[in-house]
Parts: C-alpha cells; sequence; structure tokens
C-alpha cells in the first residue's frame, strides 16, 4: 500500500510540478520562456549521456547527433504528415516525441555496436565522428533544409512537456539504479572483465544504455524543434555535445542530481551573463591573478590540512578574502598600463568567464560536485532526522 | 551473435547512410534551394506574398522603438558595423527634425554575430522589447529568420543588403531597399559575355550560404542563355581556408573567367590560391558579398583587376550620395564608410522612418502598408518604390573594378538598370 | 555529380599529402601527449591556433603589415616566423600542463578532459578579447619569397598544339594594341564605347579568347604536376621535424624517458626517470611541432585567414588523424595525417565537396572497425 501511494504521490507531485512551471512561464516574456525551455532539455539530454557515460562508463562524445536526429524527424514528419493528420496539438506532440525517440534510438544501436570493440578514448571520437557525420549529412539535403535549416510548421509552448520529459527521464534512470538489472550497468563501468565473468551480459547492457540514452535525446530534439520552429544543422554542433559532457562531468559521472543540477546551471551561467558590464582589461588580470590565488590556496588548503571543519572554513575563507581583495586593489593599478586601460565588452566576456569557471571547478572539485552521491528523499529524512536514528556520538 | 557479423552491420550502415546522402534528397521536382517555408509558395518575385496573420504591435510610451539588426562580431563585421551606423544617422536625423507625431525613435540595436541563428534571437529579443519595424539584415541567411519571427507578430523588416530572390515571399511586412540576385546574376553574366568576352566560366559557390547558392544560379542560367559555357561548379564551405582541391579541378577545365558568388571573406583566400594554381589569366566575378575594404588585404594582389556588381558608388554624382557622405565623414573622423552597407542600412532606416510618417497609425500593421506604399524614395543608393513592387524595388547594379587601396578600391565601370537585364 | 576526372588525379594527390603533413605535424603533437598521459589535448588545436598568430605578428613585425609597400621577402623572415611560432607555442604548452593538467593527474580522466574543453574554450573565447578577429587577418602572401611553381611533366605536350597556339600570339597582340591605342586616343571607358570602338573591342576580345584556347588545349594535351614552391618547401619541412623527431625519440635519453615513460608511467618513475619534466619535454615538442604546422599553413597557403576559431577544425581533424593512425604511436600520427589529407582532397576530386569534413571520420570508423587499436597501434582486445 505504501508503494502505491509513494509511487502515486511521485508521480502526482511531478505533474503538479510541471503544471506549476508552465503557469511561472506564462508570466514571463518569450526571452524567458525560451530560457525555461532550453533548461529543461538540457537536463533530458545531461541526464540521458549520464546514463551513458556517468553509470555505464562508456565514453560517448557525440549525445548531439541524437538530439538532432530527434529534431529532424519531428521536422520531417510535421512537414509531411502534420496537415493531413489534422490531430489535436497534445496528441501530435506525443506522437512526434515518440516518433523521434524511436529514430534516434535507433541511431543510438548504430552508435553502441562500435562501443563493443572500441575502449575508451576511441570511442570517444568515434562517437563524435558520428555526430559530425550526421550533422554533415543532414547538411546536404535539401529536401530537410540542407545548410539553412528546416522550419518546422506547428510551433507549440508546451513548456510543460519538456519539464515533464525531463523528469520522466530522471525517474527511469532512477528506477532503473535501483533494480538488478541497473547494477549491471554501473558493473560493467567497474570492470567489465569481471562482471562478464559475474554473468553480465556486457553486450546487452551497453546497447540498452546507448539505446535508452539516445531515446531521450531524440524526444528532447523532438520538442525543441516544435519549440523553436525552426531546425538547422549549425545548432547541432560538436560545441553541444561538448557542452552535455561538461554538464555531466561536472555535476558527478554517474549522479543524476548532479547532472541535472549541472545542466541548469551550466545553462544559466552563460544566459545570466548577457549583460555584463564593460571592463578595463587591467581589471580582468587582475582578477585572473586573484582567481590564481585562490585555486592555489584552495587546494593546498584541501591537501594540507586535516584540522577541524570550522577551521577548515575559516582558511578558505581567509584565501578567498585575499583573493578578492588582490584582484580589488591591484584591478585600477594594472589598469594605468597604457594598453591594458582599454574597456572590454561585457558580452565577450561571457564565454571567457564560462570557460575560467569550469578549470576552476574541475581544479577545485575534480569529482564533480556531487561525486557519486544522488539526492534522494532517505537522505533527506536522514539530514532533518526524520527517521527516528538516535544523534551518535562524535 | 558474433563481432564480425556486427562490424558488417555497422559498415553497412555507415555506408548506406553515406550513400543515401550523396545521392541527394531523392524526391524529383520539388524545391530545393531555399527552405520549405509552411505557406509561401516556391517561386520567384511574382508569388503570392502571404500576409501576417499576428495582431500586430502598437508604440507604445513615449518613444517609438524600431529594432535594427546586424553583424557586430564574426566575419560579417564590417557590415554590421556600417549598416547599423547607417540607421543610427537615420534616426538622429529624423528625431532632429522633430521625430512624428510629437514623439521620437528610440533604435534598439540586435547582435546576429555572424550566425543565422543568432539573428533569430537578436529579433525574438528585440521584438519582446516593444519594437514596432526591424531593419535588417544584411546577409539574406540572416534575414530569412528574423523575417519568420516577424511574420508571426505582424512587423515590417525591411531588409538592407539582402539580395536572395525569394526573400520577400516570406511575407507582405518583408521588403527590402537593395536589389535581387535575380537581377545581380544576370548583370554579371552579361557583364561577362558581353564586355568582357568571356564563354567558359568556372563557377565557385559557398553551400553554406543562401545568398551564394541563389547568385551562383541565377548567373549561370544567364550565362547559359546568352550562349556561355559553364564548365563547371565547385562547393566549399563559409570558413574554409583553404581551396586547392577544388581549384584544381575547376582549372582543368580550363576557364576563362570563373564566378565567385562568395563572401568577401573566402573570395580573398580563393584569389589568391587561383593565381597560385597558374590560372594567372583568368577574370574574376562576383557580387556585392565581395563588397568590403577587408577584401584588398586578404586577396592581395591576385583580386586587383576584378569586377564585381555593388548597390551604388561613392564617386557618383548624386546630391544623395553627397550628402550622405558629408554628414558620415563628420560623424566618423574624415573617413568614407568602407562599405555600400552603410548607405544601405541608412537608406533601409529611413525607409521605414519615412513609412512611420505616412502611416495612418503608430502599430506595426500600418506600418507595414504604409512601407508598402513607399514611391521614388530618395535613397542614397538610388530612387526606391516598393509600390507595387512585392517587396523587391527596382534598382540599378553598378559593375566595379577591383583596384588598390590608393587607386581607389572600387572603380565603378558599367552601370545596369533594372530593366535592361531579363 | 560529374564523372572523375582523372587527368587531375595525380595534381589532387599531391594536394593531399601537402595537406596531410600539416595534419601530421599537428597529429604527431596529440599522439605524443597521449602516449605519455593517456589524455586527450583538446587545447591542441587552440595551441595551433596561437601559433598562427604568432607568425602573423612576426610577419607584421618584419615589416609585411596589412596594405604595406614591401616588395620581396628572404628565407631569414621564413626563418623567424617558424622559429617564433615554435617557440611560442612550445611555451603555451608547457605552461598548460604545468597549471591545467598536472593538478588533475591523479583525477579519473575525464576530468582532465574537461579541464581540456576549458583550456581550449578559455583560448578560443580569451583570444577574442585581446588578438585581431574580425575581420580575420592573414599573412601577407608577399611574405614567401617563393611564390612560383614547380612544374613537373609527366606527359609532354603535343607540339603541334604548341606551335598552332603561338601562332596566334601575333594575332591578339596586335589587336590589343589597336584598341589600347582607340581607348587612350578618345579615353573612353572599355565597357561604355562608342558605336566606333566596339569592332576593334571584339576584335580584341576574339583574338585573346582565341589564344587562350588553343593555348588551354596544348596545356591539356600534356599531364604535369605543379608544386607551389612554398608548399614544397612545407614538405621538407615537414619531413625534416619528423626526422629530428625520430632521432629524439629513438636516440637521445629524454626521448627514451618518453618511451619509457609512454609504455609504463609508474614503471618509468620508480626506474628513476623525473616523469614531471618528461612530461613537459613531452609537451614542449608536441606544441613547437604544431606552431610549425600552423607557420606553414597560414603562410604558404596564402591568404589563409586566422582566427580564434581556426585551429578547431583541424585540431579535431589531426586528432582523428592520430587516432587513425594509432594513438600513441609515432609513426602512426604521420601516417594518419598523410591519410586524412588525401581522403579529404580525394573526396573532392570525386565530386563530393560538401563531405570534406565528413569524410575524415567516415574514414576512422572503417578503419576502427577492422582495426580497433588504429593503423599501427596494437589490436589487444580483452578476452575473458
Amino acid at each position: 500500500m505504501k508503494f502505491w501511494l509513494g509511487r502515486t504521490g511521485s508521480i502526482l507531485l511531478a505533474f503538479a510540478l510541471c503544471a506549476g512551471i508552465q503557469l511561472l512561464a506564462d508570466q514571463q516574456s518569450d526571452f524567458v520562456q525560451r530560457l525555461i525551455v532550453l533548461a529543461g532539455l538540457y537536463v533530458t539530454l545531461a541526464v540521458s549521456l549520464n546514463l551513458i557515460n556517468g553509470i555505464t562508463g562508456q565514453f560517448s562524445m557525440g549525445h548531439a547527433a541524437f538530439y538532432q536526429i530527434g529534431a529532424y524527424t519531428a521536422g520531417f514528419i510535421a512537414m509531411k504528415f502534420y496537415a493531413g493528420a489534422k490531430l489535436p496539438p497534445e496528441l501530435w506532440m506525443i506522437l512526434s516525441l515518440l516518433t523521434g525517440a524511436a529514430v534516434a534510438s535507433l541511431a543510438g544501436l548504430v552508435v553502441g555496436l562500435p562501443s563493443l570493440r572500441l575502449k575508451g578514448d576511441y570511442l570517444a571520437i568515434v562517437t563524435l565522428g558520428f555526430g559530425e557525420i550526421i550533422r554533415i549529412i543532414v547538411q546536404n539535403q535539401p529536401a530537410i533544409g540542407g545548410a539553412y535549416g528546416l522550419s518546422v510548421a506547428p510551433r507549440f509552448e508546451m513548456i510543460w512537456l519538456v519539464w515533464l520529459l525531463a523528469i520522466l527521464c530522471i525517474a527511469v534512470c532512477r528506477n532503473l539504479l535501483k533494480t538488478a538489472h541497473g547494477l549491471q550497468f554501473l558493473a560493467v563501468r567497474e570492470d567489465e572483465v569481471a562482471s562478464s565473468a559475474m554473468g553480465v551480459n556486457v553486450t546487452r547492457t551497453k546497447v540498452t544504455a546507448f539505446l535508452l540514452g539516445s531515446a531521450f535525446a531524440g524526444a528532447a530534439g523532438a520538442l525543441l524543434a516544435h519549440f523553436e520552429g525552426f531546425v538547422s544543422p549549425k545548432m547541432f554542433t560538436m560545441d553541444v555535445s561538448f557542452i552535455i559532457v561538461t554538464m555531466v562531468v561536472l555535476g558527478g559521472t554517474g549522479s543524476i542530481t548532479g547532472a541535472t543540477l549541472a545542466a541548469i546551471g551550466l545553462f544559466f551561467l552563460p544566459e545570466k551573463m548577457r549583460d555584463l558590464p564593460n571592463f578595463p582589461l587591467g581589471n580582468l588580470v587582475a582578477t585572473g591573478i586573484g582567481i590564481i590565488i585562490m585555486v592555489v590556496g584552495f587546494r593546498h588548503i584541501a591537501a594540507s590540512f586535516h584540522g577541524k571543519i570550522v577551521e577548515r572554513v575559516m582558511r578558505y575563507l581567509a584565501i578567498l578574502t585575499l583573493a578578492v581583495v588582490v584582484a580589488l586593489v591591484l584591478g585600477p593599478i594594472v589598469s594605468k598600463v597604457p594598453t591594458l586601460g582599454v574597456p572590454v565588452e561585457g558580452a565577450k566576456l561571457r564565454m571567457v568567464v564560462f570557460a575560467v569557471t569550469l578549470i576552476v571547478l574541475m581544479l577545485l572539485r575534480p569529482q564533480g560536485i556531487f561525486a557519486h552521491h544522488e539526492f534522494s528523499w532517505d537522505w533527506l529524512r536522514k539530514v532533518l532526522r526524520l527517521d527516528g536514528a538516535k544523534k551518535v556520538p562524535a | 551473435m558474433n563481432r564480425s557479423l556486427f562490424s558488417a552491420a555497422l559498415l553497412a550502415t555507415v555506408l548506406g547512410i553515406t550513400a543515401v546522402g550523396c545521392t541527394g534528397g531523392g524526391e524529383t521536382g520539388k524545391e530545393k534551394t531555399g527552405d520549405p517555408a509552411p505557406t509561401a509558395p516556391a517561386g520567384g518575385t511574382t508569388a503570392v506574398r502571404p500576409e501576417p496573420t499576428g495582431e500586430g504591435v502598437k508604440a507604445e510610451g513615449d518613444t517609438i522603438k524600431i529594432g535594427i539588426v546586424g553583424s557586430l562580431s564574426g566575419d560579417q563585421k564590417p557590415w554590421g558595423e556600417d549598416s547599423i551606423e547607417g540607421g543610427k544617422m537615420a534616426v538622429e536625423e529624423f528625431n532632429a527634425a522633430g521625430g512624428v507625431d510629437g514623439k521620437k525613435v528610440e533604435l534598439l540595436v540586435g547582435d546576429s554575430a555572424s550566425k543565422a541563428e543568432q539573428a533569430k534571437s537578436a529579433a525574438e529579443k528585440l521584438i519582446s522589447e516593444g519594437v514596432i519595424g526591424i531593419v535588417g539584415e544584411v546577409a539574406s541567411g540572416h534575414t530569412i529568420q528574423i523575417a519568420k519571427s516577424a511574420f508571426q507578430k505582424a512587423i515590417p523588416v525591411v531588409a538592407i543588403g539582402a539580395t536572395k530572390t525569394t526573400l520577400a515571399d516570406e511575407g507582405t511586412n518583408v521588403t527590402r531597399v537593395c536589389y535581387t540576385d535575380d537581377f545581380q546574376g544576370p548583370v554579371m553574366a552579361k557583364f561577362a559575355f558581353d564586355e568582357l568576352g568571356l564563354r567558359k566560366v568556372g563557377v565557385m559557390t559557398d553551400n553554406q550560404q543562401p545568398y551564394s547558392q541563389g547568385l551562383s544560379k541565377s548567373f549561370s542560367d544567364t550565362f547559359k542563355k546568352l550562349g556561355g559555357e559553364i564548365v563547371g561548379e565547385a562547393f566549399y564551405e563559409s570558413g574554409q581556408t583553404q581551396f586547392n582541391g577544388q581549384i584544381t579541378e575547376l582549372s582543368a577545365k580550363k576557364p576563362d573567367g570563373l564566378f565567385l558568388s562568395g563572401y568577401f571573406t573566402e573570395v580573398g583566400p580563393i584569389a589568391q590560391q587561383v593565381r597560385q594554381a597558374g590560372m594567372k589569366d583568368v577574370k574574376l566575378l562576383g557580387g556585392d558579398g565581395w563588397d568590403s575594404p577587408q577584401l584588398l588585404v586578404s586577396g592581395g594582389d591576385a583580386i586587383i583587376g576584378s569586377y564585381f556588381c555593388n548597390h551604388y558608388n561613392n564617386r557618383e554624382d548624386r546630391p544623395e550620395v553627397k550628402q550622405f557622405l558629408e554628414v558620415w565623414k563628420k560623424a566618423h573622423g574624415g573617413k568614407e564608410p568602407g562599405t555600400t552597407m552603410a548607405a544601405l542600412g541608412y537608406d533601409a532606416t529611413k525607409l521605414m522612418l519615412d513609412g512611420l510618417k505616412r502611416a495612418a497609425s503608430l502599430d506595426s500593421k500600418a506600418l507595414i502598408a504604409a512601407i508598402n506604399e513607399t514611391e521614388n524614395f530618395p535613397g542614397v543608393s538610388g530612387k526606391i518604390t516598393l509600390k507595387g513592387a512585392n517587396g523587391n524595388p527596382k534598382k540599378r547594379a553598378l559593375v566595379v573594378e577591383v583596384r588598390s587601396e590608393k587607386d581607389g578600391f572600387q572603380v565603378f565601370q558599367k552601370a545596369y538598370e533594372a530593366d535592361e537585364v531579363k | 555529380m560529374a564523372g572523375l576526372e582523372l587527368s587531375t588525379l595525380p595534381q589532387q594527390l599531391v594536394n593531399g599529402i601537402l595537406l596531410g603533413s600539416i595534419y601530421a605535424l599537428i597529429a604527431l603533437g596529440y599522439t605524443m601527449v597521449y602516449g605519455v598521459l593517456k589524455l586527450i589535448n583538446f587545447a591542441h588545436g587552440e595551441v595551433f591556433m596561437i601559433g598562427a598568430y604568432a607568425a602573423l605578428f612576426a610577419s607584421w613585425g618584419l615589416g609585411y603589415t596589412p596594405n604595406n609597400a614591401m616588395s620581396g621577402s628572404n628565407p631569414i623572415n621564413l626563418l623567424i616566423m617558424l622559429l617564433a611560432s615554435m617557440t611560442l607555442c612550445g611555451l603555451l604548452g608547457v605552461l598548460i600542463e604545468r597549471f591545467a593538467y598536472r593538478p588533475m593527474r591523479n583525477q579519473p580522466r575525464i576530468a582532465s578532459l574537461i579541464t581540456a574543453i576549458g583550456v581550449s574554450l578559455l583560448l578560443q573565447y580569451g583570444g577574442q578579447l585581446f588578438l585581431p578577429s574580425s575581420p580575420a587577418p592573414n599573412i601577407d602572401a608577399k611574405v614567401n619569397p617563393y611564390q612560383d611553381n614547380i612544374t613537373i611533366p609527366l606527359r609532354p605536350v603535343d607540339g603541334t598544339l604548341v606551335t598552332a597556339a603561338k601562332q596566334l600570339e601575333a594575332k591578339q597582340l596586335e589587336t590589343k594594341a589597336a584598341f589600347d591605342a582607340y581607348l587612350t586616343r578618345t579615353k573612353e571607358s572599355p565597357f561604355q564605347l562608342s558605336v566606333a570602338g566596339q569592332p576593334l573591342k571584339k576584335a580584341a576580345q576574339d583574338a585573346e579568347r582565341d589564344l587562350r584556347t588553343a593555348e588551354g588545349k596544348a596545356e591539356a594535351s600534356g599531364l604535369s604536376i605543379r608544386l607551389p614552391k612554398g608548399q614544397m618547401i612545407m614538405l621538407v619541412t615537414t619531413v625534416v621535424l619528423m626526422a629530428l623527431l625520430n632521432f629524439l625519440v629513438m636516440h637521445t635519453k629524454p626521448g627514451r624517458a618518453m618511451r619509457a615513460a609512454s609504455h609504463d608511467f609508474d614503471a618509468a618513475s620508480l626506474m628513476g626517470i623525473n616523469v614531471n619534466s618528461t612530461i613537459t619535454f613531452t609537451f614542449l615538442i608536441g606544441s613547437a611541432l604544431a606552431g610549425a604546422g600552423a607557420m606553414m599553413n597560414a603562410t604558404f597557403l596564402s591568404g589563409t585567414k586566422i582566427d580564434t576559431f581556426f585551429g578547431m577544425l583541424p585540431g579535431v581533424k589531426a586528432f582523428v588523424a592520430a587516432v587513425l593512425g594509432g594513438i600513441g604511436n609515432i609513426p602512426g600520427a604521420v601516417l594518419g595525417g598523410i591519410l586524412m589529407g588525401l581522403a579529404e582532397t580525394l573526396v573532392v576530386w570525386a565530386g563530393y565537396d560538401s563531405y570534406r569534413d565528413a569524410i575524415a571520420f567516415i574514414v576512422l570508423i572503417i578503419v576502427l572497425l577492422f582495426k580497433p587499436g588504429g593503423l599501427l597501434g596494437s589490436n589487444k582486445v580483452e578476452k575473458v
């Protein structure tokens, strides 16, 4: 009974959450709505890639290919069949989603096959190559728009569906891991030879991971196509694959929670920085120096200080203060140097800040923000001491 | 299942995909160039242009917001900057003369960063900020995106330098102040055949730009009609830096001319590599995509003596040109505008503002109507009439010869009126 | 698609090898770093890009600024540019290793990968702040003193056709002179002629056209390969650098250390090899080679535009080349690079211009299917 209560509750909660997001989004401008939708899509992409990379340990770097296949499938069937089918929008969207997922998972099958023979970095480059091949082939098909893209006729603003898909993806991955089946994925990640010896069908596991991961990415692509009303090969370059991989790693390879939060965070980071003010070059140099101080200091503390937590935090704060002060003080001084007084447009700094953030985060927390931890209701109850456990003496 | 079966299956799949890709889209008789717009039928300028169905945007507040989109970064920066500067000039003049209905115009700038995707987001951002009209863009590929976004909200788009023939078919809200590739291509074909005496021309097309593909086609069609021979067509991509493969293929066909329909960013290196390949006497021809001082820098000596088609020339003896140059030079330290997009940006913006004055009310739908009624507007780039023109004004084309910087860069050679060709 | 033009095949093969030599130089850097650190150095493409800028600035320093008035050049200029690129890139590589990769050495490999991506992005977008990028500059062709081509005839031209063409020369000169005289006399523009001038123009054009057609026919009767002198130098330099590298790796102590470290990292350090300096050395050499490749690419392939994203595509392709040859294998990188260049050029020869970039990956996938370790790599597949 409790099982079903929990399940229904979760499902209702999911729907309520999506409805809430939709209502909230309706209040916002088109621009913000787009951000909310894209964030949701990236969550799906990151979590689905996490299944392949993080959980099954297969180094796939071409996730944008599945995204693209799903998007173009949706665009294609919309172009050919939508007018004739006369279905209500929601139904069409679900159909579109499923078709995109199906075609993308076929591609996932194709890409998954080499994973059986290739290890690690070789697989990475092959998947990367696959992504590029798909992109270039699509680029050369005038029937689906070629290099300038394809208009997708019915534009649907179903923000709730985007987030529903994201939640579904998270749920599927979570539940998968809780089953015995799911543990096979982890086993394959840890040691293929050993798991094979233990009776795990390594081939089937890997292929399944690719199938699932690519299916979700394809579904996300279908949603993208209908939301933007336009798809073009330029939207699915290597950079997109790299960003998704980064989201997975930054969040903590293998952690679904991590992938989700990193996706949202990494997506909004450059967006929020569109309106940075201009800085003189000298200030930027000084900030760079400050960052270096911070990173070096933090790493030193992390590696060599073993005292109490409070003292540790104090030291971190001290270094942080030092770094900030140095940056603020040096800034105006360095800007006095003639060539370094030139102001730099804020807009140009967007990606630079993004890149620096990546590097700093990797240097300070290479295992990813969440490492291998997951959020779970149990954990929350434990932290809030709701599970009735007695406090253990330190 | 054994591994070699897998390998074979994978190989077959990859080769299969490649084969499908190479044999092209399969469907016969379908419109191949341009993107399949949902409602507009394929065709040239006589097609029926759909009316935008949106409700339109009213001008609210003390100022009337007009948007302008251009590339402030990336390869097309020279054009973006010039056209936006031109637009700003037009707005300043308009406001100084009192604006309209006592209201001044506020010009909001969107950056397309030389990418169609960005042009789309820039346009949508401007629309969300309340503009009742958008001026832009220079590149056809970008303008198509802006047009689609503007169509949904019934906002007028006056294109600055987008010459792709089917552009105005996106909707009655789309107009331009420049000529179309349907005109530019034949002009160059006629020039090549009649004036330069060329009979065997090779074409190099930028496969990533709708502009280049359209222009190559209209050039080739006319050149063949005149009796010339197109010996071959090679394709490249924007951003490519070395073209030896394509050049070798074309050079084997022994052309006496090469039509380079792409943008100056690639034309410069192509010219250099063409000369290096031994084709010293082959004449190089192009369209307005060549128009940038950067062409001389990247083309070096190789591009001197080539010809291309442009919208107007700074040396023209017309009062509009002289006045424009005077004001521009004052605002830019005595220098002339580097590209014709400055004047076109100015013309496009000024035309839209002129439409504001004539519009029945200060909202985007009335503005669309007013713009489409424009008659004999005295642009720097020539007289512009949009009434009855389906969005494509009849403009004059000037063929210029490329000379070195100190010799004047673009030296006027021959003018072609709109009715002379076709 | 047009039929395959056999006559251009020899030239295209040459083009392919020349292109491939650049990929080979970059691929060497990837393969060496991977061999020792098992790391895909994503930032290598950006080191290549910086090398191009270094060459550009060196050329500016020597006087070849945009719209300059220099006339001619000398080989010393080229040498200076080459040294500038190689030095700057070498230093940059060492810096990146020291500050971005060394801290990550004991971390899971994927973390280093992300750091590498971060460095790559930093160089690309940070470069946008400092470096001239729009419009993208290019190295002035004049800095290359070797502008002309060496022509190697494979099949001699038909003598009769050549004579026939020569006979038309006189007429062409005569008609041209007549037309030019007319223009000088009347001061008319050749494109806005009065009725009197038009027959003269037609005569001159017809004569020129006939001459060129005849010349073209004559030329087409023979078969020759054209080697731009500059690109020949490029090929020779590449070969020399590879020979030097081979000597370095096979016959010197640091080279031996590199080989040991790539074979077994921990064992090497246990044997007393200073792994840190070995790794630094590896990065130094690999990056310097990329710098050389960049300088030659930007200088001898005239008009090549340089912007901060210039290194991305060659970087990926060179990485594919390294994998193709068997990553970690030095001769493999060279082989892979040449193959990549050939594949790309032959795709254009076959008429599939737009698939130029895809062919790299297609070739890779096909090769890896049959040899999962790359062409010269090991084929170890673990069996249980």
